[in-house]
């Protein structure tokens, strides 16, 4: 079973939000999906999830088409980001009344679960949305997501709002539910450092294309940063893939990233250290401030 | 399609609330200043306060509908099919229920404001369909413009309200009498070829429009 997008192009107002992405998620895995504000990763996964129209490609679930298709969609679950001010009316909506739909729609809903969750959380279900802060609507997308128990679930920035101990307590219950069912995650999120550790995979989107889709350690061993006195960083970097660099006086440093079989000439007076998902992910996508 | 059923039920149970509620203010508007009014009399045009009601309901309610519980159940996988089958749904079970009680109150209680009654069903029956038809393109107006839509929003709840005044008013200054209101309803028994036309027009385009958009509709919550 996967779910896979091929070539999916969006366009808002002339503007090419998605440019021919084409993704392939497998199932049991936990997904990062990192990129900018306005990269597309909110656009992506409504279209994974049928809940956008894509201008161009393709969604499937194991072969059979996303789109207008209620077997594929019962197996998908996008816990939207609750945005309380829209105009859709939802401010007067309770979080009660919301949950009761999810557990109407969803089949496989684990009201136990719920119940555990919303005692967890300390979440008063019987106020509206528009009394509600963002971490308390964060909490309410957390749960439709977990206890939906629908093998491929979308979660968009779900720890937006939430104070260190929710966003800890998050994490703890996601890997739970993961090592528990084996459902696949796509955790898109701004937070990296913090949930680097859970991500399996990433994907990283620029400019709405896909510029990296691996096993987060994979990437994250690919990288590394060079630092030095500038000759000695563009010798040991010479024919390697730099980005951002920074230059202080004579002094300069650079993130790398190594292809199979390339290194850095350490050979050099230059100092070489591992970088973290979050200063890859800058590297890559920080490249404007940079220059 | 069981869970869109039982959602579009449900719905269906709260709406019909808020519908009798509002029949139950007409009714009690009307009940002032009708010294000497018969519990029989006033039983047998309660109906039509239903039926006031639940016009006003589904120019309203059709309107957060498509605004809210729309995108909502889109955002929890449904199909955009469905959706539209369980609005229909939700729809033709609230016309429905609103004429059946309408006719089982005028057969219980007999008399000529309910022979009337039941005389006009059809008429009756075509003017709730046209009501839901217009509430449905007033939520696909509120989806794509806004500001028309709450023009003709406020347009309509003044109009309702203006109705109820000039009944009260009425009611209150005894102009009101039982042979006012047999003449009043018994228009509704004419059932003129452009209202049976206009109904089935009115539901087609509906059905239409809302796909047209539906098909289309990208989430925001």
């Amino acid at each position: 079973m996967s779910l896979h997008c091929e070539n999916i192009v969006k366009t808002y107002s002339g503007k090419d939000v998605l440019q021919d992405v084409t993704l392939d998620l497998q199932p049991g895995k936990i997904y990062g999906l990192i990129g900018r504000n306005g990269a597309g990763k909110t656009t992506l996964l409504s279209i994974l999830s049928a809940q956008n129209p894509a201008g161009k490609g393709t969604v499937t679930l194991d072969g059979e088409p996303v789109w207008e298709h209620r077997k594929s969609l019962a197996k998908i679950c996008f816990s939207r980001e609750l945005n309380a001010n829209a105009e859709s009316g939802l401010a007067a909506m309770k979080a009660k009344e919301y949950l009761r739909i999810a557990s109407t729609y969803y089949e496989d809903w684990d009201k136990a679960l719920e119940e555990r969750l919303v005692k967890l959380f300390d979440l008063n279900v019987k106020k509206k949305f528009g009394k509600m802060n963002k971490g308390l609507l964060s909490m309410v997308t957390i749960i439709v997501a977990l206890c939906s128990k629908a093998p491929y679930t979308f979660l968009d920035e779900p720890v937006a709002g939430l104070d260190v101990v929710a966003r800890e307590r998050f994490y703890k219950l996601l890997l739970e539910e993961y090592s528990n069912s084996g459902r696949t995650f796509v955790v898109s999120t701004h937070i990296i450092e913090e949930a680097a550790d859970v991500l399996e995979e990433v994907i990283i989107l620029h400019e709405g294309k896909t510029l990296i889709n691996a096993d987060t350690q994979a990437f994250v061993d690919s990288a590394v940063h060079v630092s030095g006195k500038i000759e000695e960083v563009d010798a040991a970097t010479a024919g390697l893939e730099v980005h951002h660099p920074e230059t202080v006086g004579r002094s300069k440093g650079v993130t790398v990233f190594l292809r199979p079989g390339q290194r850095v000439d350490e050979s050099r007076d230059v100092s070489v250290q591992p970088v973290s998902l979050q200063r890859a992910f800058v590297a890559l996508c920080g490249e404007e401030e940079a220059k | 399609m069981k869970r869109n059923l039982r959602f579009w039920s449900r719905y269906t149970w709260e709406s019909a609330g808020a519908t009798l509620t509002c029949a139950a203010v007409l009714a009690v508007i009307s009940l002032f200043g009708a010294e000497g009014l018969d519990f029989g009399t006033f039983a047998m045009v309660v109906p039509y306060y239903l039926v006031l009601s639940s016009i006003f309901m589904m120019l309203m309610i059709n309107t957060g509908c498509q605004t809210l519980y729309v995108p909502l159940l889109l955002s929890m996988g449904e199909t955009r099919r469905n959706v539209l089958l369980g609005f229909h749904y939700y729809r033709a079970l609230i016309i429905a229920v609103t004429m059946a009680a309408c006719a089982v109150i005028w057969l219980l209680v007999p008399g000529e404001v309910s022979a009337i009654g039941l005389r006009s069903i059809p008429t009756i029956l075509c003017v709730l369909l046209i009501a839901a038809a217009v509430g449905s393109v007033m939520g696909t107006l509120f989806v794509k413009w806004r500001w028309l839509s709450m023009v003709i929003i406020i347009l309509i709840c003044g109009g309702a309200g203006g109705v109820v005044g000039f009944a009260g008013e009425a009611v209150a200054s005894g102009k009101m009498s039982l042979a006012k209101t047999v003449d009043i309803v018994s228009h509704l028994m004419e059932l003129p070829w452009w209202l049976l036309a206009a109904a089935p027009v009115s539901l087609g385009l509906d059905i239409l429009f809302q796909w047209l958009l539906l098909r289309r509709q990208e989430v925001k919550l």
